[in-house]
């Protein structure tokens, strides 16, 4: 089972501001919902403790995450591996930073994911609203945090 | 003579009536299932017996990196943690699978092919801790290209075991018959009808999912108990893989709920049970969840090209059919070893085509293993399936009722027995009238009139017809084997001085009944009480050799093999009767159920007398009354049989009433008419939900889309339609007692039926084809396009 997914945060921070909270594995992490648990291994590599309730699927999602900054500081990608009792996800995604020149930055993103085993069928008449709701969530989140800054 | 029958024949047979056979006996075997006291799997527990749960693989196709159990290990009560690693260094690795052509990983050897394949086994001293510790071994996969149909697997751009010689993904070609002619027969036919059909990816689904407790004794004997169809199979095949001597193992098959083909495989569960049981020295039971048991096996998934070529008088001149099987991750059919494509050959069916070509090619995908038999020999449904179906298109285009054209086409029963152009050669049926009894039960003529009424409201209702033809019973030696043993049975029968006995075979009931039909055959050999025998199956230690039960063989061999050796019992008790009453034997006549001195009205002698006199009494002859035969039948079984399904479909939605359907079943001679018409009930009833509901679909990523029952559906009695039955009996001619065999026909023959009622009603809007399921949105959809179409013209 194979999502997509898409939508576009406008942050009121400038451009380098944002570039560098999206490179903080910290910040970035706690901007997961319903994340329990961040360990940091290095700036690019870290795992997330996610709650994930799908339908009858419910419990801890255990994902390893890796930032991947682009040359030029104007894309961001990220890869998201992980799953829990039988199920995996792998999800790529990545923004686009754009200067608006009034102190505020576009951010456009985009996310395609993989899932895999039960979440992909017994969950599966709920995951794409789920899935939005924790992509979009994870940006909406961004853009509050780095607006809160 | 006392009257045993207990229930009320809803079947009327055809058959004369008899002493114990043709009569609706109530199951011995019931009082204990419906107190609920069975024994099955789950109900067997042995002393400081561990639990074992496996750990499946999320990805359809990937390298393992690795894999980290030490956080599983710290899971109060965590035992062991078992990957192939291990069992590769007891050189248990892998699995041969029964026919012998391919070979199959027990746990997840280097990389993954299907998802939801074993990976690890992880042993604790409870149930609960044991699924705690699956989730807690953690795998490093590698995901690899996901090939998830049989057409993309032909083009070998992504090879899918490479551990094969053969570095393609295909895995055996097969064909029968005579190419040229047939060719050349299309070539010049008035007609050439030309459908692509499939059957889908479906699954048993046996209420109770497989499991096992394996233990070794104190004496360093394996007893394993274990849900098998197949008990004896299973020692000789555990000795060919685990090299344990036979005497050292005894497979105790316990009571079953349901099988269908199901239990017949060596499943990787097993294995990592032994293994585990050996290594650690303490019994290990394992009972597989339901989504194990949807996802480690599975039935059909043929993508089939059908041709017939018809005069314009319709009759039939040459039949076609090209094959791709999906087989799925390791080609794990359980199918005799000359028959990779199983009984694929009865294709051409109940008619009498001129020359017939099939051809079928096999390949490797990521998906479950297997391609077992579902209630058929091997392959028979998706063959009756095929021409049964296209015969209705044939009828069709021909603009011809599908009843005349089935009627112009039959084997005659002055044909039989009958050499099939794809070489089968039917033993009997009578094809014609087994259909015109079902025409007059049903109603046909007045049907086909209510209809047209209807057609001309614009509503839409459907006839479906199938008039299949069976082939069962494997199987002769000369022909059948599954890992070289041949396919004969074996049976035994004990006479205790009293007239009771104790009767053994080498097969093994799943709710076929055999505690009452084996009882009956004898009975009626012997003139004895079937009441009064006690049946004995699925314990290797006690029970003949025989194959098992599967492939509607049990009647057709072991049912043999029990009247022969009941006869066997009858010749020995005619030289004691003929100490008893002082003549030779050869004075001696058995008729109506007793032994009577020819020109001596009055002096006759029971075999009750004769059972006791054998212990008492015997004079110069071998004590005791008792016999054990092997029977290797010399020919398969031909059952046929007409369905016909009436179909009312909801224009605006596409839900489609089963409004009637009538089974006629012609099973040769029946042992117990209750019986049968419970197996035609339930066969009906799987035939129903896999025309209407049931399909193991997988998506794009491979990721199985039916591992439950939310998502395969199982109909219970608010969906089942209600079943009408009768039966002909055309006896076989090879049988010892005539019969056939009918557990399998309902499966075989309805999804036809069904499926062209559906056609049928749809057929004024001009729909000729819906590949199964035919869910309400397929039709839907089906009717929207057709509906479309026209309003486009």
């Amino acid at each position: 089972m194979k999502l997509e997914y898409n939508g576009s945060e406008q942050v009121p921070l400038s451009k380098p501001a944002v570039w560098e909270f999206i490179n903080d594995p910290q910040k970035v992490a706690s901007c997961l919902p319903d994340v329990q648990q961040v360990t940091v291994h290095d700036p690019k590599n870290f795992d997330a403790l996610v709650s994930i309730g799908l339908g009858p699927v419910r419990g801890k999602f255990k994902f390893k995450i890796t930032l991947e900054p682009q040359e030029g500081g104007n894309r961001m990608n990220v890869r998201i591996s992980g799953g829990g009792f039988g199920s995996v996800v792998d999800l790529l995604a990545g923004a686009d930073l754009k200067d608006n020149g009034d102190n505020t930055t576009t951010l456009d993103w985009s996310g395609a994911a993989t899932m895999r085993g039960p979440i992909a069928t017994v969950g599966g008449r709920v995951l794409d609203s789920q899935a939005q709701k924790l992509i979009a969530g994870t940006f909406a989140n961004v853009k509050t945090r780095m607006a809160g800054q | 003579m006392t009257d045993i029958a207990q229930g009320s024949p809803e079947i009327v047979t055809e058959q004369p009536a008899k002493f114990a056979m043709g009569k609706s006996m109530k199951r011995k075997e019931d009082p204990r299932f419906l107190q609920g006291k069975g024994n099955y799997i789950d109900d067997i527990n042995l002393k400081g017996q561990l639990y074992m749960a496996l750990v499946h693989s999320p990805y359809p196709h990937a390298n393992i990196r690795g894999i980290d159990s030490s956080e599983a290990m710290k899971i109060p009560g965590a035992v062991a943690v078992v990957t192939s690693k291990e069992l590769n260094a007891y050189n248990v690795g892998w699995l041969p699978t029964f026919h012998g052509l391919d070979k199959q990983m027990v746990l997840a050897d280097g990389k993954v092919l299907y998802q939801y394949q074993e990976v690890a086994a992880v042993y604790a001293e409870t149930r609960e801790a044991a699924y705690d510790m699956i989730e807690l071994v953690e795998v490093d996969y590698e995901p690899l290209e996901v090939v998830n149909n049989p057409f993309k697997a032909m083009k070998d751009d992504v090879l899918l075991r490479p551990d094969r010689e053969a570095k393609t993904n295909h895995i055996y070609n097969w064909n029968v018959g005579d190419q040229g002619a047939t060719d050349a027969a299309l070539a010049t036919s008035d007609h050439v009808v030309k459908q692509h059909v499939v059957f889908p990816r479906v699954h048993a689904a046996p209420l109770e999912p497989c499991g096992c407790i394996a233990e070794f004794d104190v004496m360093g004997r394996l007893q394993f108990y274990v849900t098998s169809q197949a008990p004896h199979v299973y020692r000789t095949a555990l000795f060919l893989v685990l090299g344990i001597p036979e005497d050292k193992i005894r497979v105790i098959s316990p009571d079953l709920g349901g099988g269908f083909g199901n239990k017949v495989p060596v499943y990787p569960g097993y294995v990592c049970a032994i293994a585990g049981a050996l290594v650690l020295q303490r019994p290990v039971k394992w009972i597989e969840t339901r989504t194990e048991n949807l996802t480690s096996s599975f039935a059909r998934d043929y993508h089939m090209d059908i041709e017939i070529g018809a005069t314009k008088e319709g009759k039939l001149t040459a039949l076609k059919v090209n094959t791709v099987a999906d087989h799925g991750a390791f080609d794990a059919a359980a199918d005799p070893s000359k028959y990779p494509a199983g009984m694929f050959g009865i294709v051409s069916g109940s008619y009498d085509f001129p020359v017939a070509y099939a051809n079928l090619d096999a390949y490797f995908t990521n998906k479950q293993p297997g391609g077992v038999a579902y209630r058929c020999s091997f392959r028979v449904t998706e063959a009756s399936y095929l021409i049964e179906r296209a015969m209705d298109i044939v009828a069709d285009e021909l603009k011809m009722d599908p009843t005349e054209l089935r009627r112009k086409n039959f084997i005659q029963k002055e044909q039989f027995p009958y050499k099939s152009p794809l070489n089968f050669t039917y033993d009997s049926g009578d094809y014609e009238h087994t259909m015109d009894v079902a025409l007059e039960k049903i109603g046909y003529k007045q049907l086909l009139e209510e209809q047209a009424e209807k057609r001309a409201r614009g509503e839409l209702m459907g006839i479906g017809i199938s008039t299949f033809t069976e082939v069962t019973g494997a199987g002769p030696s000369k022909h059948f084997d599954i890992l070289g043993i041949k396919m004969f049975d074996g049976a035994e029968i004990r006479i205790h001085p009293s007239g009771s006995g104790i009767i053994r075979t080498g097969t093994k009931s799943q709710g076929q009944g055999h505690e009452t039909t084996w009882a009956q055959i004898v009975a009626e050999e012997l003139g004895l009480d079937p009441q009064n025998f006690l049946v004995e199956e699925g314990d290797t230690d006690t029970a003949p050799y025989g194959l098992g039960t599967y492939a509607s063989r049990s009647t057709p061999v072991a049912g043999g093999a029990l009247a022969l050796a009941a006869r066997k019992i009858r010749e020995k008790a005619r030289k004691i009767a003929a100490h008893v009453l002082e003549v030779s034997e050869h004075d001696l006549e058995w008729k109506d159920y007793a032994f009577h001195v020819m020109g001596a009205p009055g002096k006759t002698i029971t075999m009750k007398e004769v059972a006791f006199a054998a212990y008492t009494n015997p004079g110069d002859n071998e004590p005791g009354l008792e016999a054990t035969l092997y029977y290797d039948p010399p020919n398969m079984v031909f059952p046929h049989g007409t369905y016909v399904a009436v179909v009312d479909v909801d224009r605006d939605t596409g839900e489609t009433k089963v409004r009637r359907f009538l089974a006629v079943d012609d099973a040769g001679t029946i042992i117990n008419p209750m019986i049968v018409e419970g197996q035609i009930h339930g066969g009906l009833t799987e035939g129903f939900a896999i025309a209407f509901m049931q399909e193991i679909a997988y998506d794009e990523a491979g990721n199985n889309l039916a591992t439950n029952f939310t998502d395969y559906l199982i109909p219970t009695s608010l969906e089942s339609p209600h079943w009408e039955t009768a039966a002909t009996c055309t006896p076989s001619p090879h049988h010892p007692i005539g019969a056939k065999s009918v557990g399998e026909s309902p499966n075989v023959g309805s999804p036809a039926a069904f499926v062209n009622a559906v056609i049928d009603a749809l057929s004024p809007l001009g729909v000729r084809h819906i590949d199964m399921p035919l869910t309400r949105e397929k039709v839907w959809a089906a009717i929207r396009t057709a509906e479309n179409a026209v309003a486009a013209d």
